[in-house]
């Protein structure tokens, strides 16, 4: 072909084959970063949707398993320096409980489930602690996120040996924390109102521990060790 | 010409690479359901006893309560099958499950099923293709944790010859 000249019209039509076929490419290519995007985008709001705080990976083999929830980070708890979210539900005795009612006082909510077996192993070690740290207003209140009749849910509690306030859920208090769709999940909430930390799982013991000592403060806790009996905070 | 076949090339490979991030953005953490099933065909003798096998498997790193939990609070593993003509059930026959105990007490145990298990369902059929619809309804934890109660569409395919 070198050296032979190919007529203007077929050099014009060659010239606008190509154009068109850049113009093609560089609008397929266009496309394909705009679709990119707009999947990123919304696989972002998914997943953020969608999040959740699952132990340590290294545990998540049933039965090999640490079983500690642990504490979850910042980032991880949307409700973490925030408000605790206002709730007025029904106790076992029909009576009306608010969180206001403990305005003052370092609070855990811990939801929970009849059908939840560890729910149902942390419970008798929140009223240990109950008992240990009520000189410092400590209190738990714990809502049974559960379709389960009154009867059963109280008969769980009384199985725990439970007396702190167990609660009936009415279907919005868990969206109001966030959607709560694993149990056990606990908000501790301190004196001001806000949430300081959010356990998912259940954790050890110690760590159940060490987050409500973290919640009372270093002096109120040391002095729930003494035995002493400060004034509890400013009441309801 | 260079320059068409560069845009070229990269237009072809942009497809792929939008359909690789969707797949990258998936939440692996968190499955949608606990328990697989797939509806396997299976063939039987007709009008005699016969068992059709129903497979499922619990997703790794979950365990559902067997269908003979140790507590009667528990949720059990529950498979219910809509009656279909042709077709005489009887009950379902369900495997023993395994004992499990959280780390933090190792006194209280579980029965439940991990792993793949079978559900053995007896039947007298007519010739024929059968198809029973139904649900399988459990509830999910993990070594920590515990998810609301779940149902699971099942369907049952098999023909008897």
């Amino acid at each position: 072909m070198r050296g032979v000249r190919l007529p203007e019209d077929a050099r014009v039509k060659k010239s606008a084959f190509f154009v068109l076929m850049m113009v093609f490419g560089i609008s397929l290519m266009i496309w394909a970063g705009v679709y990119s995007l707009r999947a990123r985008k919304l696989a972002a709001q998914q997943a953020q949707a969608n999040h959740v705080v699952l132990t340590p990976d290294g545990a998540a083999v049933p039965g090999a398993g640490t079983g500690s929830a642990g504490e979850t980070t910042a980032q991880d708890i949307p409700l973490k320096g925030k408000a605790a979210p206002a709730f007025t539900l029904v106790d076992l005795e029909g009576k009306k409980v608010s969180l206001a009612d403990y305005k003052g006082r370092p609070v855990v909510v811990n939801f929970w489930a009849t059908w939840c077996a560890p729910c149902k192993l942390e419970m008798p070690w929140f009223e240990e602690f109950r008992q240990k740290y009520q000189a410092q207003g400590f209190e738990i209140l714990g809502i049974a996120e559960d379709d389960a009749g009154k009867d059963e849910i109280a008969k769980t509690a009384k199985k725990a040996a439970v007396t702190y306030p167990i609660l009936l859920t009415d279907g919005k208090v868990a969206p109001a924390y966030g959607g709560v769709d694993m149990l056990p999940t606990s908000f501790y909430i301190d004196r001001n109102g806000l949430v300081t930390t959010e356990t998912i799982g259940l954790a050890s013991k110690d760590e159940v521990e060490a987050n409500i000592k973290k919640l009372l403060g270093p002096g109120d806790a040391a002095t729930a060790s003494l035995g002493a009996a400060p004034a509890v905070g400013a009441g309801r | 010409m260079k320059l068409f076949a560069v845009s070229a090339v990269l237009a072809a490979l942009a497809v792929p690479m939008v359909r690789a991030q969707d797949v990258g953005f998936e939440n692996p953490s968190k499955p949608k359901t606990y328990i697989v099933y797939a509806a396997e065909p299976q063939t039987i003798a007709a009008g005699k006893k016969a068992v059709v096998e129903l497979h499922f498997k619990v997703q790794d790193g979950f365990h559902v309560n067997s269908h003979t939990p140790k507590s009667e609070l528990l949720i059990p593993t529950n498979l219910k099958l809509d009656a279909a003509d042709g077709v005489k059930v009887a009950p379902l026959e369900y495997p023993a499950g395994t004992a499990y105990s959280f780390s933090f007490d190792t006194n209280e145990k579980l029965e439940v099923y991990q792993g793949a298990f079978t559900v053995k369902l007896p039947v007298v059929a007519t010739a024929g293709e059968h198809r029973l619809s139904g649900t399988l309804r459990y509830q999910a934890c993990d070594h920590a944790a515990c998810y609301p109660p779940k149902t699971l569409p099942v369907e049952v395919l098999f023909t008897a010859k």
